[in-house]
């Protein structure tokens, strides 16, 4: 059975084409988030295998989202997607418990690797 | 609050605590190993249980969330131990173990005012949480099984066992935030071990200029393939090193394991071998110093600038030699610390009971000499608890304590450092050495009392105990000359004091480094010898008429004093250009010196070719093999480059 995964960015430009490169890959999307409060939820309901966070969102952040997501199942498997000059906030969320990075503009082979290392950990 | 004084409160009772829990898991491990006893077990298992709480508590006012966390996740796991709901194992105690490391790490990290990286003890927190499943039955089972096997619990649980290694870690070209990726990488790693060090520091690598190679120093019980697989395993890793510090020897990982991370910011690891390089170096240029100030002195009209610099240079290669020899002083602790084991399975192996008590670990020797005092002690102690401590009936008996008492002691005696092996046995028997002696021939026949000098020589006396057995001493002096040898080689002395039915204490006086000491260098049969100053007396032309016999060995007058002669070529069976040995008559000799030398009271006047000077010169120990040449306690290499032999004065007397 193909692996699920959530995908959490609020341009559905980034949604689209992260889930473009994963359902080539394979993956099944069972959803998208468009804030944090939204991955949240839909993490909680859907339990995907995968979640592929942005950082900034409006409502929740992606490192709040991070945080409440990992409360709520420590071992969910979480991808962070950054820009940029976003190291900062990489490193706070990987503390808050992501899993692995991935930097915009996405190159989709970079994207593959980093989600099977997050998978097979 | 008064935050300074309230952390330093913390610090002092934290630490007493971290003592606490070593010493409850250090014990806690014997009974794994030996067999358990339930009550005792129990008491140890309630001071993990306090000490972790109390240090829980007191982080938790400090708001050292980490510490605390680390602390309650230690306490969690200590409960089902506390309530009976299961029993200890080799895993759990090493768990335990490595978590007790992880809380001083992280105390320690404290004290410099930083608060440890979550990603340090993320690993450890997830062991804590997970319980090793196992039915308290099972474990029961197990801890009997381990009990039995001694040598697996070793291999997995002995704390001793520190398993450093380095991590050099290249990331690959492309790799975007580096920093991040480097972060993941230790991630990885720490589930496997206790992180030791980074290099460069964890706070440096979000730089700028962090360039994706980094250093990773790490505890670990794994496999090198293992640690590199979980390298690898963060992405982006273009190239992972996985290899043991230089500092390999056990003695230098303990003290590693001993200093941990705290003091990896104001202190840099060495390789040993490039300390003795430097103090190799250094005391070449203390003789190259010491031919300066010759020379300049030697000059008609010294030019006084030159002398004031030359003056200059000498201070400060002095005061340099001091400081290299300081960078090269460890505690004695490291090496007595092996003992209180040792002397524990010698005590059960025998049968006996004794309390060994430990002074003055603290007390610092050159590394080079700690390295070589190990065996020795380790000798002097089997002695004590072999034939100077009693079994508890005999003790009883005499009126003693049932259980002996055996210390081991290090201290300062001025230059000196002094070590004592001290037992409250019975004592050597001088009648029966006294007897032997006589009949080796090693003391007149007609000495009646033995003083604690004369017991010493004789039963240091290579073979004096492997002639013949004789039970009341049951081979007392085995291994005491080798004790002898190996502390003279290091430029020590060995000393005795044993009252009958008393005890014994035996003492190793011990220069605080060997490095560098005055000699008479002399010339025998075109051969440089060095005869270290400390046991020349005085130096002089010979002439055949000083000659003399002398109970029917030859001997030489000296202002009146007879004094015992020895012709060098012939003891060390040198062969001479020139055959005009000190027996035949002839008018030859005046070209000749002696070097009046004296050790232990006794002196003897060596016959040597030409004396060539007195200098500084850096002693290299020689490993004394015993049968070779035992007339060499060292060697040392000149300022033109050519090699002497140092002689053991003590062995030609």
């Amino acid at each position: 059975m193909s692996k699920t995964v959530l995908i959490c960015d609020d341009a559905i430009f980034m949604r689209t084409m992260v889930g473009d490169i994963l359902t080539q890959a394979g993956f099944e999307v069972v959803g998208e988030a468009e804030t944090g409060v939204q991955a949240v939820e839909k993490y909680k309901h859907l339990r995907p295998d995968l979640v592929t966070m942005d950082i900034v969102m409006p409502d929740m952040g992606g490192i709040d989202a991070v945080r409440e997501i990992t409360k709520h199942d420590p071992q969910a498997r979480i991808l962070m997607c950054s820009a940029m000059g976003q190291q900062a906030l990489v490193v706070e969320a990987i503390q808050a418990g992501a899993k692995d990075f991935v930097v915009k503009p996405f190159q989709p082979s970079r994207v593959l690797e980093a989600v099977n290392r997050v998978l097979a950990a | 609050m008064d935050t300074a004084r309230y952390a330093a409160l913390f610090q002092a009772e934290a630490r007493e605590h971290l003592a606490e829990l070593d010493a409850a898991l250090l014990a806690l491990e014997v009974q794994a190993r030996d067999g358990y006893d339930a009550v005792a077990a129990a008491a140890h298992v309630a001071t993990l249980f306090r000490g972790m709480h109390t240090i829980k508590g007191m982080a938790g006012s400090m708001g050292y969330t980490t510490i605390e966390k680390v602390a309650h996740a230690l306490e969690s796991r200590c409960e089902p131990l506390r309530s009976g709901d299961e029993a200890l194992h080799a895993e759990l105690l090493a768990l335990l173990f490595t978590g007790t490391d992880v809380l001083r790490g992280a105390i320690d990290d404290m004290a410099r005012g930083v608060e440890t990286a979550p990603a340090t003890i993320g690993g450890l927190l997830v062991r804590l949480r997970r319980p090793v499943s196992e039915p308290a039955a099972n474990a029961a089972e197990r801890a009997r099984e381990l009990a039995t096997k001694p040598a697996a619990v070793a291999s997995t649980t002995t704390p001793g066992a520190v398993n450093v290694r380095h991590l050099d870690v290249r990331l690959v070209d492309d790799c975007p935030l580096k920093g991040v990726r480097a972060m993941l990488v230790l991630g990885k790693v720490s589930t496997l071990g206790q992180v030791r060090a980074t290099h460069p520091e964890q706070a440096r690598w979000q730089e700028e200029s962090f360039d994706g190679v980094f250093r990773i120093t790490i505890d670990s019980g794994v496999a090198d393939e293992a640690l590199e697989q979980a390298v690898r395993s963060a992405g982006d890793v273009a190239k992972v090193h996985v290899r043991v510090p230089a500092l390999a020897s056990q003695g230098a990982q303990q003290a590693l394991n001993a200093s941990a991370l705290p003091e990896a910011t104001r202190t840099v690891r060495i390789d040993a071998r490039r300390l003795d390089t430097l103090l190799d170096l250094v005391g070449e240029l203390v003789i190259t110093r010491d031919r300066l100030l010759r020379a300049i002195e030697a000059l008609d009209h010294p030019d006084r600038d030159v002398q004031r610099t030359a003056r200059d240079a000498a201070r400060l290669v002095s005061a340099m030699q001091d400081e290299v020899l300081q960078a090269r002083l460890l505690p004695v602790g490291q090496v007595f610390d092996r003992f209180p084991r040792l002397v524990r399975d010698v005590t059960r192996e025998l049968g006996k009971d004794v309390s060994f008590v430990m002074e003055g670990r603290e007390i610092e020797l050159d590394r080079s000499l700690l390295d070589a005092i190990g065996d020795p002690i380790l000798h002097l102690l089997r002695n004590a608890l072999d034939h100077g401590i009693e079994d508890a009936e005999t003790r009883v008996a005499v009126g003693k304590p049932s259980r002996g008492e055996l210390i081991l002691r290090a201290a300062r005696d001025r230059a000196a450092v002094v070590i004592q092996v001290q037992d409250d046995g019975r004592g050597i028997d001088r009648t029966v050495v006294l007897q032997r002696a006589r009949e080796q021939g090693l003391v007149s026949p007609d000495l009646e009392q033995m003083d604690d000098e004369t017991l010493l020589r004789v039963i240091a006396h290579p073979g004096f105990s492997t002639a013949r057995r004789v039970t009341s001493l049951s081979g007392r002096g085995v291994g005491v000359d080798v004790v002898n040898t190996r502390v003279r080689a290091l430029g020590g002395q060995l000393e005795l004091e044993s009252i009958d039915g008393v005890g014994t204490v035996v003492t190793l006086r011990l220069p605080v480094t060997l490095a560098i000491t005055r000699a008479l260098l002399v010339e025998v049969a075109g051969t440089t010898f060095a005869l270290p100053a400390t046991h020349v007396e005085e130096a002089l032309e010979y002439h055949e008429s000083m000659q003399v016999r002398h109970a029917e060995r030859p001997a030489v007058t000296i202002r009146d004093d007879v004094v015992p002669l020895m012709a060098l070529d012939e003891r060390f069976g040198l062969a001479r250009s020139s055959p005009d040995r000190p027996d035949q008559s002839g008018e030859r000799g005046g070209d000749r010196h002696l070097a009046v030398v004296e050790a232990g009271g006794r002196r003897v006047a060596l016959l040597v070719d030409t004396l060539v000077a007195q200098q500084d010169i850096v002693v290299k120990p020689l490993d004394v093999v015993r049968g070779a040449a035992p007339w060499f306690s060292g060697a040392t290499v000149l300022g033109d480059g050519s090699p002497a032999l140092i002689i053991d004065v003590s062995s030609l007397v």
